[in-house]
């Protein structure tokens, strides 16, 4: 596996280099991450569409668009996640590596440079974005947050942490609300983009064929001169549960939506997460779980029944589609394959296949760009980049004890249905 | 018949593979990428949703439910002693299957034992094993699936849309079928269908990554019993070139409203590397982010970054579909037809041109990189007669001229149909 090269551009600056000839294309991110707050968060996320929609040299998003086709497709992406009482706006740049292309053009040393500009010079007017790119920007954003309720799996498993995390920073949703996406204006932007230059933690990943420090080089300069206070939140544990919630809507839908949400009872930086995320792929991670053989081919209730666990909250998500008569039946089959786990009924077979299950997709992941950017991005909340190597030692070093142990900590918060009207 | 192995090599790409005709009638490539630890496999038979009427070595012509390709798909990884899932845990390889409208695809990937889980492969796809009771028990997961879809909004703007396009091509029916149709689906029909379309002949195998020509062929030369050539036929009704009705819409619980738009052609034959290279850089010039009518779709309000075009080409069918979400799906649809008009009156600009070209090459430069998309790229070049790094010569080669007159050939303005998905209260 490669090695990760991380060093420190400025206060909170992190730049992290992954040189890799396999790959045909090279991939330059930079997260930026700033505490997730009900105040903030659709700026944040209106601020993130914009950066990466235009800049001072390419001002608006078709002559910006133009210069990245003419890269050979290059892309420029922005996204938004939450990550646990954190909010992450990353934007990033990726194209074919400069060996592919058709005339000898040096894509990477363009896409750095770009990538830098798009993040610290905006096309901006008199200290504010510009006014009609903001509206573009702003009418995109506000279709977003509607297209949730289009994809009914999606729209459930939101209803499920909106109810379940009402109280909490993480019910805030990653895009803030329409309210706030419809206050801002080109004057706050300008405060948002000035505010976290100076506070957000900043983690810049570069994965490709040549040398990473030009593209280190390019960031280390930007960042000079730009006084930095960066925070960070610590996020919010709730580690159980009270008696369960349970929250039914009706509408028209052809099938009815299970989401389940547990307290894990242990989250980062804990040692116990990795015991969780076993404990969670036998339940429900797998084609071999203990959910997919049982509620699914045994019981033909669902097509699909899995479960996920995120470890820098502490949740552990069921989420399944089921025909509305059915949904006791699915959710007494669910409770019932944990209440077993808790008992230890587990198979030393169901705990050897699952540990080779995880470990083949940390390999396979290492054998693409998306893949090895996604490996280091998801560790940014833990403590140390760790290789695949060390994360494989740790699952496969997991015991059965310490399985049922993370079995009998899952306690049921919310269950939440959508069912046909 | 003895085994033939040729090597094509792409100076561009920086890459070859080997294409093998296998003793057993199978198609093989294998595409060896250095410095990777993963390798992909799959394998295909030329055999998909569309494929519901077909005859077998000249004999009579059988009708099947819709949806049984896909109805196959789910049980073939049964056997008698249990299922391929379970096997596959014990080499810890990732799994899976799909059925399309022209192919059904079985696969997996891995990083460690792939001999063992290639024999599993080669051994469930070549050994069926339906009973009533093994296919009783799948029309509830099916069932299901098929309520899934009936969800999804994407799913059915697009079969709306194919439903006022196609007169009689099956293509227009959903692949899984109806809860109705796969109840109809019995264990003797399901042999029918594997028995006429999974001949080796008839199939393809990828394999890429990690992995070497001798070791595929050694257990491939182990596991395959030798097909007989068969002819196989599929009917499919006579398809005028007109659509059916130029608009449909549907009122769905959704609060963005989403369209397909699309553009019947001419489907009497696939198209080469040459036209396919032609269409993605014409598509591209035409309605890629950088195009002026992106530009004034945006400007206007009419679409977001959801919106999106593709070329949609199987047996018998062809078509180009525009689509995402929008709040004024009719007017966007207005412009696209103005912006092709323009187009073809006045030709495109070079800048334009060579903007597209140099973007579609980048494309396919950058899908080299992952093992599993090009397993699945050679497959579907595979069962339609085209060749992967000619595909990737042709892009370069591309000449505007040649480009504009493929764009004199489709898009005909007067064969389109708009298909929109929308809330009933804003309806």
């Amino acid at each position: 596996m490669n090695t990760i090269q991380r060093k420190t551009l400025a206060d909170g600056v992190s730049f992290s280099g992954v040189q890799d000839s396999r790959f045909k294309t090279m991939r330059l991110s930079a997260s930026i991450i700033t505490p997730l707050s009900a105040d903030t968060a659709s700026e944040n996320a209106l601020l993130c569409g914009m950066l990466s929609r235009s800049c001072k040299q390419y001002p608006d998003f078709t002559a910006l668009s133009k210069k990245l086709e003419s890269l050979y497709g290059a892309e420029l992406s922005a996204s938004v996640r939450k990550a646990g009482d954190n909010q992450v706006l990353t934007i990033s740049a990726a194209g074919i590596d400069d060996r592919y292309t058709l005339d000898g053009e040096s894509v990477t040393k363009e896409l750095s440079e770009l990538l830098c500009s798009v993040i610290f010079e905006p096309n901006l007017a008199d200290g504010a974005f510009v006014e009609s790119e903001v509206e573009q920007e702003r009418r995109q954003l506000l279709d977003v947050l509607d297209s949730e309720f289009n994809e009914k799996r999606t729209y459930a498993n939101a209803q499920l942490i909106k109810n379940m995390c009402k109280d909490e920073v993480f019910g805030i949703k990653r895009y803030g609300t329409a309210e706030k996406i419809n206050a801002a204006t080109p004057r706050s932007l300008y405060q948002t983009w000035q505010r976290l230059l100076k506070t957000a933690v900043f983690e810049i990943l570069y994965i490709g064929d040549s040398a990473p420090d030009k593209a280190e080089a390019v960031f280390a300069a930007a960042f000079k001169g730009i006084e930095r206070e960066p925070a960070m939140a610590q996020t919010e544990i709730v580690r159980t549960a009270g008696e369960p919630k349970h929250i039914t809507e009706e509408i028209d839908v052809a099938q009815s939506k299970l989401v389940m949400g547990f307290r894990a009872g242990t989250a980062l930086p804990d040692k116990e997460v990795y015991a969780t995320a076993l404990m969670c792929a036998i339940l429900g991670g797998t084609a071999n779980s203990k959910l997919f053989c049982n509620v699914r081919e045994k019981q033909s209730l669902c097509y699909y029944c899995g479960s996920r666990y995120d470890k820098v909250k502490g949740l552990v998500i069921i989420d399944s589609g089921v025909e509305g008569e059915n949904i006791e039946k699915l959710e007494a089959g669910v409770l019932k394959e944990i209440e077993d786990m808790k008992n230890g009924v587990i198979t030393d077979f169901e705990i050897s296949a699952t540990k080779m299950a995880i470990i083949n997709s940390y390999q396979t992941s290492n054998d693409t760009v998306g893949g090895i950017e996604s490996w280091y991005a998801s560790q940014f909340f833990d403590s140390s980049f760790k290789t695949i190597a060390e994360m494989s030692a740790i699952i496969n070093a997991v015991t059965k004890e310490e399985i049922v142990a993370a079995a009998n900590r899952l306690a049921l918060d919310t269950v939440y249905v959508l069912k046909n009207r | 018949m003895n085994t033939t192995i040729k090597e094509v090599t792409s100076a561009r790409a920086g890459d070859s593979y080997f294409q093998i005709k296998h003793r057993s009638g199978l198609n093989i490539y294998v595409y060896p990428k250095e410095g990777y630890r993963s390798a992909y496999a799959i394998i295909g038979a030329k055999y998909g949703s569309v494929n519901t009427c077909f005859s077998c070595d000249g004999g009579e012509k059988i009708t099947v439910p819709d949806g049984i390709a896909h109805y196959l798909e789910h049980k073939l990884f049964e056997s008698a002693e249990g299922d391929a899932f379970t096997r596959y845990a014990e080499t810890g390889a990732s799994a899976n299957a799909y059925t399309s409208f022209e192919k059904t695809c079985y696969l997996f990937s891995c990083t460690d034992k792939f001999d063992e889980s290639f024999e599993i492969l080669l051994d469930f796809v070549q050994d069926p094993y339906f009973t009533a009771q093994t296919v009783a028990k799948e029309q509830g997961i099916i069932g299901q699936e098929i309520k899934m879809y009936d969800d999804s909004p994407d799913w059915r703007v697009m079969f709306n849309m194919l439903e006022n396009m196609y007169h009689n091509h099956p293509v227009k029916i959903d692949i899984a079928g109806t809860v109705e149709s796969i109840a109809e689906i019995t264990a003797e029909k399901l042999y029918q269908c594997y028995n006429t379309f999974y001949n080796l002949n008839n199939m393809v195998l990828c394999v890429a990554g990690n992995v070497t020509v001798e070791q595929v062929l050694k257990t491939c030369d182990r596991m395959l019993h030798e097909s007989e050539p068969h002819e196989v036929r599929s009917y499919f009704e006579n398809e005028p070139y007109e659509i059916v009705e130029p608009y449909v819409e549907q009122s769905f619980p959704v609060s963005m409203p989403i369209f397909n738009f699309g553009f019947k052609e001419k489907a009497d034959r696939l198209f080469n590397e040459r036209e396919l290279a032609q269409v993605e850089i014409l598509l591209s010039a035409l309605a890629s982010p950088t195009s002026a009518l992106y530009r004034e779709l945006l400007d206007n309000n009419l679409i977001n970054n959801t919106f999106s075009y593709e070329l949609f080409e199987g047996p018998g069918y062809c078509s180009v579909i525009f689509g995402g979400e929008s709040r004024a799906p009719k007017q966007a649809a207005e412009t696209i037809k103005r912006y092709i008009t323009a187009a073809k009156e006045n030709g495109i600009s070079d800048e334009d041109f060579e903007i597209a070209k140099k973007g579609v090459y980048g494309d396919v430069i950058s899908s080299l990189n992952s093992v599993g998309s090009i397993a699945n790229m050679i497959a579907d070049y595979h069962f339609n007669g085209n060749e992967l790094f000619t595909y990737i010569d042709a892009v370069a080669a591309a000449e505007k001229a040649d480009v504009l007159n493929r764009l004199s050939q489709m898009l005909d303005v007067n064969n389109c149909t708009l298909s929109v998905v929308k809330s009933g209260d804003n309806a």
